[in-house]
């Protein structure tokens, strides 16, 4: 994965994208035991924002990528140095997640990663099957700001939504 | 279920409780929600093969990923 980084990273110097942090299930692994999952998701705040940020353009990004040698996809992702990846702009609670992502390393290359308060809210707000194991996983292994959480959750409009998995 | 009533030999032979054999995995857990980054992908690569063979997952993609000490195999792709 650190050569996928790297290439991410690429990414960022050469000016195609303003910044990114790794969330979704490799976000949330950074901070709970290994689970399996497929891909990594790249939370990307593009360089082109089109309209208001109601367009993103990702073109340039795989344009880019794809002169480096990386163009085979299966199915939404593309493979970057042997890893499925997925681009996803980040808007509203994921923007916010991703501006507030930490400095991480993976073998020495600098990442970011977002926090598991942001990382609860993002899968609250998704509230698949899968995403609720992972809330459950968060809250028991992670070292959650519940302040932070809580200050997160009312202001996305989540709190209800979250009080199942408060303990009685 | 009396949890405390269940006896298991354990591990060097030594007595322990259904309710201690659950609280040792929960410590397990913990203790691995503190692994390196790196060592988390380890498993999950893992996870992945173990997923691809034994759960006959023919759809996962086993990530390519060369780690310092040991080398993974080729990517699998679907």
């Amino acid at each position: 994965m650190k050569n996928t980084i790297e290439v991410i990273n690429g990414l960022k110097k050469e000016g195609l994208i303003k910044d990114y942090a790794i969330g979704g299930a490799i976000g949330v692994l950074r901070w709970v035991e290994p689970f399996f999952t497929r891909d990594l998701d790249i939370f990307i705040i593009p360089q082109k924002e089109v309209g208001n940020r109601e367009l993103f353009l990702l073109s340039p990004i795989y344009e880019y990528l794809k002169n480096k040698g990386y163009d085979k996809w299966v199915g939404q992702w593309l493979i970057i140095e042997g890893v499925p990846v997925e681009f996803i702009p980040a808007e509203g609670l994921a923007r916010e997640a991703l501006e507030n992502a930490i400095e991480t390393e993976f073998e020495g290359v600098q990442t970011r990663v977002m926090l598991p308060e942001y990382l609860i809210t993002l899968l609250l707000k998704a509230s698949r099957d899968k995403d609720k194991i992972k809330i459950q996983m968060l809250l028991e292994q992670a070292e959650v700001n519940m302040e932070k959480l809580k200050e997160i959750l009312h202001r996305y409009g989540l709190i209800d939504k979250f009080k199942p998995f408060v303990k009685k | 279920m009396n949890e405390e009533k269940i006896k298991i030999l354990a591990k060097d032979n030594k007595i322990i409780t259904l309710r201690e054999l659950f609280e040792g995995k929960q410590k397990t857990r913990m203790e691995q929600a503190k692994l390196p980054f790196e060592e988390k992908i380890k498993a999950l690569v893992d996870l992945q093969k173990i997923a691809y063979s034994w759960g006959k997952k023919k759809d996962v993609i086993i990530w390519q990923v060369k780690f310092p000490s040991s080398q993974t195999g080729k990517t699998v792709y679907p």
